[in-house]
């Protein structure tokens, strides 16, 4: 981005420092005045010495850039061998000018004038202008490798519980935020932040340490996972959010078997959450039900499952032997067969099991023995309501899906998988059954999704034809690709971010799907292997980069050791 | 040495989180500027997409009636807002704007759905959160009384209401039009699969028959066909002398259109869902001679309707009243009255929802529409339907009579 | 025997549709193995670029001459889409592996659609509106010019309508067209050549890039008739009305053999009258229209599975 010519650096850069410790220091006074003469925009930005909630991001903001200052040349430089600071320092600068760019817009905008931004705001502004400028007189600097910085064991449990806890609290904070704008500021501090940290080499240590302690990450992910409902203080209101997330991830996980480890193309996975979804409702107590037998839960899931499985198998038998192109489309075929087939079987066009368009209405709620999924319970104090009750079934079906994924991506099938995707004439001729292996990851991706289905069934309480139409398929697929297909991390936050910042994000509700478009096209054009690239992908998309290859070895080397 | 680190790492967050959560919660009381208390009355219509004419008429003839209120101060001590949530006219998007609604604690009442399916899904809803709801347009019998309305009626849901009347009595009124008034005795069907018109052909049907008419043929379509030829290509060797159609103006414009170009030169009948200026648009000028079927009088027939149209149209509203305006209107009223018993001397919405639920079975007004009131089952006690004839391109009433 | 004959004017005439749509699609995939799955948002823009003709030109009259400007405006929107698409979109993405296109053609399908959703009377983020065009958030009636459409014909008891005798006419005109192009000009020779051997036809000096931006323009000329016809069949359009009709035309593409042209002419034809013969025919419950698209689907895996090359396919296709 902008950066002065070598000259001026070389000539002002002792004066670096002091001015970007100036700015960061004005930055964080600044915050701590107020910010808006009008209380109503942005979350009460009006009241000195009591920072509402983007006042303490600036000042975090301001905080960090503190400590990366003094750990570029000062008293923490035994931190500053190790990090990045000047870049990381370049990048903090840019997003934290854009933030507080942003706030003076909106507050003008939406208060009604320039009037309405207090002095406050205009130090803070001031000390991020001198925070940039500064960042561009820093010189770069040689660090050491990462890899091998190795820091006592809880410093690095320390981290990981750190980390999660930042994230447990940022997505309650992050769903509790009604207001549009500073959603979208959040989004710009965290953006920052998170590139701010990955330039400084934050984000690769992260990566060595969570090679090494593989199993302490995980569990840590789900503690906070399962500890999230605790913080809503009883609203159930993010908890419909959060579990909507948790269905359309597990369904993205079940389609990422299929798509990110077998290299099956399947447009029409919505399908399997679908018969999932009917076979649950049809076998339910719901007035409407159009089958007379009413087995308990886990026989229905076991069935809906099955059946579903059943239906991958017949699509995938006579269409795993055509190629690439063809399956896709042949696949998004059987999604709207199975569509138009419920849509029909209404007694007029067959017979009646589906109420054609209508659906299955009126769905109770799942109830084993006396506990009740519709109630309200109390756990350790924190009432959890109907949702959270979903939610937490949902995490432990998410924690299942996951628990397959890893273990066939680990084991011969995984390999086989690997090789197929590869080039499936070389996986023939070396003894890989391909039919077979094919016909296995379609059979086990609609069985995940058929339990999935079961279950969101009675979440969603009525299930219809238009809930199954292929844009859904689309935004799965979308969810895998812009995550990162093939890695569970990445398709977890590809399917997070999908369904949340519509939610969340309300005044683009119009443009939601030109957005989405527009997403898949700059996605696949700039970068095609997702956000959290599977190595292996990266290398795919990235055939002729030597560097990439290079440090692809070392990452693996390291985590076999570790 | 992996396990300590995992329960180290287990319980340093569960005592993390828990200390944390402990601070944080969030409280929902609103107070209105002028000190008074705010209660919400939500409507759930399309307010988007191909119906949106006639979901636009009803969130607008609701917000004159609120305003109304509040001008002349109906509740002392509250003021009324109106919360509108589009659903599309698909049951999914509806059930979603329902669960808003019921997790919203000021919500007393809300006025929806457009489409008898949409409400199929969001009758479980609200009942569950025991939110009242009074639907201007819904005709489809079984919303109140069940799915065998006909053997034996039961009323499944106590907080379900409506102002107009049920297709049990629009399809026997549209069967003895054509039957006796018209004189035609062979009629074919079609509908679009969805709850409405299934159930308006339906009940068409049988009180043909009984007349002594015959059905030539029964057909459907997916509504999201665009070209029904194949359709007309099987119902027109049946040679009827008119074709009932059970659904909504997007797909019976086109039909009527495509069925006199293609020969099959009789008039098209429907229910309340075709009556719409829109269809019109849509089925060009082959249309003269088709026919709908609207629940009540026309709005501008009655004193009381003459001066609502005239206050919609001093409001300003972009979009027209619709054929649902007039029913909204006295659906919002018949809230507004039931909450003036309810809401007194209350604190908050939610602990009086039960007391509305009950309040509103009883209400008895003069409403715009006729009298405002509802049997044991939520149904309106008033039974009077139109016939409209499209003449020059424009809808002009025909008959008018209570149905007995 | 008259119902037979009625279903099968209906069968052609839908069919014929398929067909000019399909062509788009071989064309492509005949040269770049890209299944371009826009395509039908292709169609819907020349139906809508028809509309716009016809609405601010001519203020929506109906008169006959009209038409030909209206296959033109519709014929230059279309081109414009395809073009760009092309441009931006496809062309980066020559050496990706087959996932890459495939998941931009879809994005690009979505975000066609919203853009005529949200921005066919409304120039973007505003709501100015300079020549009043109606809102395409729900369908739209389309003009219904005199001659192409109006009273059916009526010979003994088959009906049949003026607007299939243009869409069958409108195939057969484009239909010698598109053979007189590609057999007897320079272009034409260089499409096949570029099928062939991308390399090849290179070294012999044939300007690929162009070659292909033609390829899409004239998938695209055909799409903005059928764009015309579907508007004049039905008298209204809707944003919507691209995604079927692709996903249809590519099955019929399929069955006649994807990229052989006359292949997709002829596979056009087929699935439209099997699909009007399927609703006229099958008896009892699962017959009737609601069905129909179901056979569609039904015989594209019953193509792949038995006769993966088509009707007219050469027997060497790459299944793997």
């Amino acid at each position: 981005m902008i950066t002065f010519p070598p000259a001026i650096v070389a000539k002002h850069s002792a004066k670096a420092l002091p001015m970007g410790l100036a700015g960061a220091g004005l930055l964080v006074i600044g915050s701590l005045l107020s910010w808006s003469y009008d209380s109503q925009v942005l979350g009460d930005l009006s009241i000195a010495f009591n920072p509402g909630g983007l006042q303490i991001m600036a000042i975090a903001l301001g905080l960090l850039a503190i400590i990366l200052l003094l750990a570029h040349k000062g008293p923490l430089t035994s931190l500053g061998q190790w990090a990045d600071t000047e870049r990381g320092i370049h990048a903090l600068a840019d997003w934290t000018l854009i933030f507080m760019a942003m706030v003076v817009v909106t507050i003008t905008a939406e208060a009604g004038g320039l009037i309405n931004v207090q002095p406050g705001c205009w130090i803070s502004l001031v000390g991020a202008v001198l925070l940039f400028l500064a960042s561009r007189l820093l010189l770069a600097k040689k660090t050491r490798d990462l890899a091998e910085a190795v820091l006592p064991g809880w410093v690095e449990i320390l981290a990981i519980v750190v980390i999660m806890a930042a994230l447990l609290f940022g997505t309650a904070y992050a769903l509790s935020l009604a207001d549009a704008m500073v959603f979208v500021l959040f989004l710009v501090f965290v953006t920052g932040m998170a590139i701010a940290g990955t330039r400084a080499g934050l984000m690769s240590w992260l990566g060595h340490v969570s090679l090494r302690r593989k199993r302490e990450l995980i569990l840590a992910a789900f503690a906070v996972a399962f500890c999230f409902p605790l913080t809503q203080g009883g609203s159930d209101a993010n908890m419909s959010i959060a579990s909507q997330v948790l269905v359309f991830a597990a369904a993205a996980m079940g389609l990422n078997i299929v798509v990110g480890l077998a290299g099956l193309l399947d447009l029409g996975y919505i399908a399997f959450l679908g018969s999932g979804a009917y076979v649950g409702a049809t076998l339910s107590s719901s007035g409407f039900a159009t089958i007379g037998w009413k087995p308990p839960f886990f026989v229905v899931v076991l069935v809906a499952a099955c059946f579903t499985a059943t239906l991958g198998l017949i699509i995938g038998a006579p269409t795993l032997r055509v190629s690439g192109d063809y399956l896709a489309i042949v696949t998004l075929g059987f999604g709207e067969i199975f569509r138009l087939t419920m849509f029909n079987l209404d007694g007029n066009n067959g017979p009646d099991l589906t109420h054609g368009p209508n659906g299955i209405p009126a769905i109770p709620d799942l109830s084993f023995g006396s506990f009740n999924f519709g109630d309200t319970h109390v756990l350790l104090g924190v009432p959890i309501a109907r949702f959270s009750n979903y939610y937490l079934l949902l995490l432990l079906l998410l924690a299942f899906i996951i628990l397959v994924f890893h273990r066939l991506n680990t084991s011969r099938i995984g390999r086989g998988w690997v090789a197929i995707r590869e080039d499936e004439k070389a996986a023939e001729a070396m003894g890989v059954n391909v039919f077979g292996l094919k016909l296995l990851a379609f059979a086990t991706g609609a069985f995940l999704a058929g339990m999935a289905g079961a279950i969101k069934a009675h979440q969603d309480v009525s299930v219809t034809p238009d809930q199954y139409i292929f844009l859904e398929s689309a935004f799965l697929l979308a969810a895998i690709v812009l995550g990162g297909m093939g890695t569970i991390v990445g398709v977890l936050v590809g399917a997070v971010i999908l369904k949340l910042l519509p939610e969340k994000l309300r005044f683009f509700a119009d443009y939601r799907l030109l957005l989405f478009g527009l997403l898949l096209v700059l996605m696949m054009r700039f970068r095609p292997e997702g956000l959290v690239a599977s190595r292996r992908r990266q290398l795919e998309f990235h055939e002729e980069d030597e560097e990439l290859a290079v440090r692809v070895e070392g990452d693996i080397a390291e985590e076999v050791q570790g | 040495m992996h396990q300590r680190s995992v329960v180290q790492v287990g319980a340093s967050l569960l005592i993390v989180s828990l200390a944390l959560s402990a601070c944080g919660s969030r409280s929902d009381t609103k107070t209105a500027t002028n000190g008074n208390k705010t209660a919400v009355i939500g409507v759930m219509a399309p307010l988007s997409g191909d119906l949106s004419a006639l979901g636009l008429g009803i969130q607008h003839s609701v917000e004159l009636a609120v305003k109304q209120a509040n001008a002349n101060n109906t509740i002392p001590g509250w003021t009324l807002k109106v919360e509108a949530k589009d659903d599309e006219g698909k049951p999914d998007v509806g059930k979603n704007a329902a669960t808003a609604f019921a997790g919203e604690s000021n919500v007393a009442g809300v006025v929806g759905n457009l489409n008898s399916s949409v409400a199929q899904s969001t009758q479980p809803v609200l009942a569950t959160a025991k939110i009242v709801q009074v639907s201007p347009a819904n005709t489809n019998p079984s919303l109140t009384q069940g799915a065998n309305f006909a053997t034996a009626p039961v009323r499944t849901y106590a907080t379900y209401f409506r102002t107009c009347t049920t297709d049990a009595v629009q399809g026997p009124f549209a069967a003895r039009y054509l039957f006796q008034k018209a004189g035609f005795k062979k009629v074919a069907t079609i509908h679009d699969k969805k709850a409405y018109g299934q159930g308006l052909v339906a009940a068409f049907s049988k009180e043909f028959t009984a007349l002594g008419g015959t059905i030539t043929a029964a057909e459907t379509i997916n509504p999201d066909e665009s070209n029904y030829q194949s359709v007309i290509s099987k119902v027109k060797p049946t040679a009827p002398q008119a074709v009932y159609y059970g659904g909504e103006y997007p797909q019976s414009g086109p039909l009527s259109q495509q069925m006199k170009a293609a020969g099959l030169n009789v008039p098209l009948m429907g229910g309340d869902g075709i009556y719409d200026p829109k269809f019109i648009v849509l089925a060009g000028t082959t249309s003269n001679g088709d026919l709908a079927t609207s629940v009540g009088a026309p709005t501008d027939s009655l004193p009381a309707g003459k001066k609502f149209l005239a206050d919609y149209a001093a409001a300003g509203y972009k979009e027209p009243a619709a054929a649902y305006g007039a029913y909204s209107y006295d659906a919002a009223n018949a809230i507004i009255n039931a909450l003036k018993v309810s809401l007194k001397g209350a604190t908050d919405v939610a602990s009086t929802r039960q007391a509305t639920i009950d309040a509103l079975g009883k209400v008895s007004f003069d409403g715009i529409t006729g009298k405002v009131a509802f049997d044991k089952y939520g149904d309106s006690v008033s039974r009077v339907l139109t016939v409209y004839k499209v003449t020059d391109l424009k809808w002009a009433p025909v008959l008018t009579e209570a149905f007995k | 025997m008259d119902t037979f004959i009625q279903q099968l004017i209906n069968g052609l005439s839908l069919g014929s549709l398929y067909a000019l749509i399909a062509v788009g699609y071989t064309v492509v995939y005949g040269i770049l193995q890209l299944i371009n799955f826009a395509h039908g948002e292709v169609f819907m823009i020349g139906a809508f670029g028809a509309l716009s003709t016809s609405l601010v030109l001519f203020r929506g009259t109906t008169a006959l001459w009209t038409l030909p400007v209206m296959i033109i405006g519709a014929v230059i929107a279309s081109v414009t889409t395809a073009v760009l698409m092309e441009r931006f979109a496809y062309r980066p993405l020559r050496h990706a592996p087959r996932l890459a296109p495939l998941i931009t053609a879809i994005g690009i399908s979505v975000f066609l659609q919203e853009l005529v959703r949200l921005n066919y009377n409304q120039v973007p983020f505003t709501s100015w509106n300079p020549f009043d065009l109606p809102d395409a958030k729900s369908i739209i009636p389309f003009p219904a010019i005199d001659v192409v459409t109006g009273p059916a014909i009526q010979i003994g008891g088959v009906t049949i309508q003026r607007e299939a005798i243009f869409t069958i006419g409108a195939l057969i005109v484009c239909s010698a067209l598109l053979w007189w192009f590609i057999n007897h000009t320079k272009m034409g020779h260089g499409m096949q050549a570029v099928s062939q051997d991308q390399d090849t036809a290179r070294l012999m000096g044939i300007n690929v890039d162009r070659i292909i931006v033609v390829a899409f323009a004239l998938g695209a000329v055909l799409a903005a008739v059928a764009g015309v016809a579907q508007g004049l069949q039905n008298h209204n359009i809707n944003f919507r009305m691209g995604f079927l009709a692709g996903l249809k035309a590519f099955v019929a593409a399929v069955l006649g053999g994807i990229g052989n042209v006359a292949g997709a002419v002829v596979g056009g034809l087929v699935l439209g009258v099997i699909e009007a013969m399927a609703t006229q025919y099958i008896p009892g419950q699962f017959g009737g229209s609601p069905w129909k698209d179901v056979w569609a689907f039904v015989l594209l895996i019953l193509v792949l599975v038995f006769r993966p090359q088509g009707l007219l396919g050469e027997k060497a296709v790459d299944r793997a």
